[in-house]
């Protein structure tokens, strides 16, 4: 049954595009088999995974629709990006900054976004603006505060 | 309305990932 986030029709769509979809029921009284491969210790608990098993984002907790299509979306960024693959993480994480400004995971995604902008380019620069939109749009987030070190870049 | 189509099966789910070149979205959730 699709409860719930995924109720949303912009939900229903974007995973069926976008994704393989599983459901994997948990038991607390039998933990199945693959409760104990990804070591699960509540519901609901959310990954994405490439397309050999490989995890590359977890969600645990309820997630509003905003903010669970950011984590898509932040989720196949990261999956690109862990493969050094600049140029596609690229257009997912700003595909999530832009259409979801405001969602839980956005710190996250603009400093995954200034990374992905730096390695594709080898320039600084993106590290830098990392750091400037997150002081300036989320100065309280821990993301902030990882991207301190790139203050000292000049622009 | 577009439904979505679960798998139940994570091996299969791989299997069909590789064909399509998609990514896994895996819900992992407890009736209760």
């Amino acid at each position: 049954m699709n409860t719930g986030p995924y109720s949303d029709k912009k939900v229903q769509q974007y995973i069926e595009s976008e994704f393989v979809p599983v459901k994997s029921q948990c038991f607390w009284d039998k933990r199945t088999e693959a409760m104990k491969q990804f070591n699960i210790s509540w519901t609901p608990t959310l990954i994405v995974h490439d397309a050999t098993g490989k995890e590359h984002h977890r969600i645990v907790g309820f997630v509003p629709t905003d903010d669970f299509l950011a984590h898509l979306k932040l989720g196949k960024g990261k999956m690109f990006f862990d493969r050094f693959r600049f140029d596609e993480a690229i257009k997912e994480l700003t595909s999530a900054m832009e259409q979801h400004p405001n969602a839980g995971p956005a710190a996250e995604t603009i400093f995954y976004l200034g990374v992905a902008k730096y390695w594709k380019a080898h320039d600084p620069k993106g590290l830098r603006w990392a750091y400037d939109t997150l002081t300036s749009r989320f100065p309280q987030s821990e993301w902030a505060r990882r991207a301190g070190p790139y203050k000292q870049i000049s622009l | 309305m577009t439904e979505i189509n679960w798998e139940k099966a994570f091996q299969k789910a791989i299997e069909m990932a590789e064909k399509s070149h998609k990514p896994i979205f895996q819900d992992f959730w407890f009736d209760g």
